[in-house]
């Protein structure tokens, strides 16, 4: 409770402050030996479970809080959306708003005028903009602040999950807005943990856990990364829990029957491993395939026969005979459920992390086509002529 | 391209960088601080009906109060120099200033503690705009004593140029302990709590509503609100030039400790910022 006031203390006394930083008790490091550059035109992904320290980095950067080792050096404004809603006065209107909020980022009302036009037609928000924003929904908030935010240009632009409140339209929207300011030289700090975002905007990403940076790569490596740790620790809390839960699916493992990995058309065994108290009759399984953007289902297959899950740990498996995604990288989403209420007795994927599945292609002029398109699924076809 | 290094050392440790931060911000606050007091002003009665009726209720129903209290002989003391609602008006307008200016800071970052804790913006633009909406208050509320003046036919002194100067000084006073009870506010809320009582308790030994009893008249002028209220209450009311002995250290304080508390405020930010 006093260390605020001691820390505040010691900025009044230079000499103080030159001493290593160490931690008093009950703290703990936010963000701790991290190291990582970005240039202009590059755009990094930073990935990492609750209390990972990312929104702390976040800050960090921004300059709204001090390291107490080690320094950042920054060329050029950042502009930061970390939370949309923040800063704008709900009693005001959205273009009344619009000043106010470029007014704290340090723009005049003389500089923001000749863009407001370009903030109006970007927010889309058409009559609304002259509505109290108490009266917005957050979707609104979103398209209103993210439209003020980036047309003031900031070198760098720091984003913390927040696209996500935006519909699908404007999603696209700030995603190709980003690659444009990036094309332009301007540098992104996305926060996210939406495959699409990761995807279309980062090429590069780091992955924090306990504050520390664990791994870095490319954007989809980091998050079949911060994927496969998640599925380690749901498997090590269910070890640990000694299985409390009366039915959890511990594991869904995809296995190429014909080649030595999972291909196009290939045949495909899906294998999912069970953990169940006391045995369970009547109930049916399903699996999902979804897109890598989580966004949309493409396919899968529900197993509606009555099963019986025995207690202890088991399997359940089928086959695919041919698979008809084409090469690229997919969730897959399980659940068992009870056949005759349908209610899910077990999830895998749905609130935690999805199954990575990922389908090898090979060089051809047809996947080639495919890939240029962004054809999902292929159709099993005879030509006659 | 200007590089900007964030690193564990105090901002004092490089007195030059310093100085030239605060001398930049100073431009950004004071146009940054413009916008915000006329968004305040438009959102102050957005959603009442009275509206800026409630600039005036407040102050009058108090001076009221303590008129009738002191009618009734409830209040025994020296009688004011001039009518007693007039006397008991002016210093409660005046207190009300101080008082608003002390509160302002605490209250306006308070109220944008959310921006603060996500947004880069400069703090000191939203006091900024809160002591102009002080300011804005406490000139209407005096442009009302203005015409109570008129119907008690009291005269207008040449002390009236002096005004300026003492309501710089108790708004000044005000703003320098805001900028520390702010500070402290932001981190423990026992300090809002207590403000309250405290203001409460300090009204009552400041001849606010009360002449000051000779008596007692050495240890109320070490109330640093003393000497400037009644000597601003002076120059408006009675022309007498003479400021009371204490208004000159207090006046120098006031500026000092404006400064001071800004500077204690910018020196504490990151770490208030950690802990909202």
């Amino acid at each position: 409770m006093w260390y605020a006031l001691r820390d505040i203390l010691a900025e009044a006394w230079p000499r103080y402050r030159t001493r290593t930083a160490r931690l008093r008790a009950h703290e703990f490091w936010g963000v701790q030996d991290m190291s990582f550059q970005l240039r202009r035109g590059e755009a990094l992904a930073i990935v990492g479970a609750n209390g990972a320290g990312k929104s702390t980095l976040l800050k960090l950067l921004n300059g709204l809080i001090k390291p107490d080792g080690g320094s950042i050096h920054i060329r050029g404004q950042v502009g930061a959306l970390i939370e949309l809603g923040v800063g704008l006065d709900p009693v005001l209107s959205g273009r009344e708003n619009v000043f106010i909020r470029a007014a704290l980022l340090g723009f005049s009302r003389a500089q923001v005028l000749p863009l407001f036009a370009q903030i109006e037609e970007f927010a889309g928000l058409g009559t609304a903009l002259d509505m109290p924003v108490q009266f917005y929904s957050s979707g609104m908030v979103a398209r209103l602040a993210y439209a003020v935010a980036v047309h003031l240009r900031p070198d760098i632009l720091l984003v913390d999950e927040v696209l996500a409140v935006g519909d699908m339209e404007f999603q696209r929207k700030c995603v190709n807005h980003m690659l444009a300011y990036l094309a332009t030289g301007g540098s992104v700090v996305l926060v996210s943990h939406n495959p699409y975002h990761v995807q279309a905007v980062c090429q590069r990403g780091v992955l924090l856990e306990k504050g520390r940076l664990t791994f870095a790569g490319t954007g989809l490596e980091t998050l079949d990364r911060y994927y496969a740790l998640q599925q380690q620790q749901l498997a090590e809390r269910s070890a640990q829990s000694g299985g409390s839960a009366p039915l959890i699916i511990e594991n869904l493992v995809f296995e190429s029957v014909t080649a030595p990995t999972i291909i196009t058309d290939g045949a495909v065994r899906v294998r999912l491993t069970y953990q169940a108290q006391t045995p369970h009759a009547n109930v049916a399984w399903a699996f999902y395939i979804w897109t890598n953007d989580g966004l949309t289902c493409i396919t899968g297959g529900v197993n509606l026969a009555p099963s019986h899950l025995l207690a202890g740990r088991h399997e359940l498996s089928c086959t695919v005979a041919r698979l008809p995604l084409t090469a690229g990288q997919y969730l897959v989403k399980v659940a068992i459920f009870e056949l005759q209420s349908q209610q899910p007795l077990a999830l895998l994927g749905w609130e935690d992390a999805p199954v990575p599945l990922v389908v090898q292609g090979e060089l051809s002029l047809e996947k080639s086509f495919q890939s240029m398109i962004q054809q999902l699924v292929t159709l099993p076809i005879d030509w006659h002529n | 391209m200007r590089e900007i290094i964030y690193n564990s050392s105090s901002p004092l440790a490089d007195p030059r960088a310093f100085g030239q931060g605060v001398g930049d911000d100073v431009r950004a606050v004071l146009r940054v601080g413009r916008q915000l007091f006329v968004r305040n002003l438009r959102v102050q009665y957005r959603q009442s009906v009275l509206g800026y009726l409630w600039l005036l209720a407040p102050p009058l129903f108090l001076a009221l109060t303590w008129t009738l209290l002191s009618k009734a002989n409830l209040l025994q003391g020296k009688q004011p120099p001039v009518p007693l609602p007039l006397f008991v008006l002016t210093g409660i307008f005046l207190w009300q200033g101080f008082v608003e200016m002390l509160n302002s800071p605490l209250q306006q970052l308070t109220a944008v503690r959310a921006t603060l804790a996500k947004v880069r913006v400069p703090h000191e633009a939203f006091v900024a705009a809160g002591m102009g909406v002080v300011v804005f208050n406490l000139l209407v509320r005096l442009l009302v004593l203005g015409s109570v003046m008129w119907w008690y036919n009291i005269d207008w002194h040449m002390t009236l140029l002096w005004v300026p100067l003492g309501l710089a000084g108790l708004l000044g006073l005000g703003l320098g302990l805001g900028w520390i009870i702010a500070l402290l506010g932001l981190l423990y809320s026992d300090v809002a709590n207590a403000l309250g009582l405290i203001i409460n308790m300090w009204f009552l030994v400041t001849p606010v509503v009360y002449v000051v009893p000779t008596r007692y008249a050495s240890v109320l002028s070490l109330n640093p609100v003393t000497p400037l209220l009644t000597t601003t209450r002076n120059w408006l009311l009675t022309g007498q030039v003479e400021p009371t002995p204490s208004f000159w250290p207090v006046i120098g304080l006031a500026g000092a400790g404006v400064l001071l508390g800004w500077l204690a405020y910018r020196l504490a930010q990151p770490h208030l910022i950690a802990r909202l």
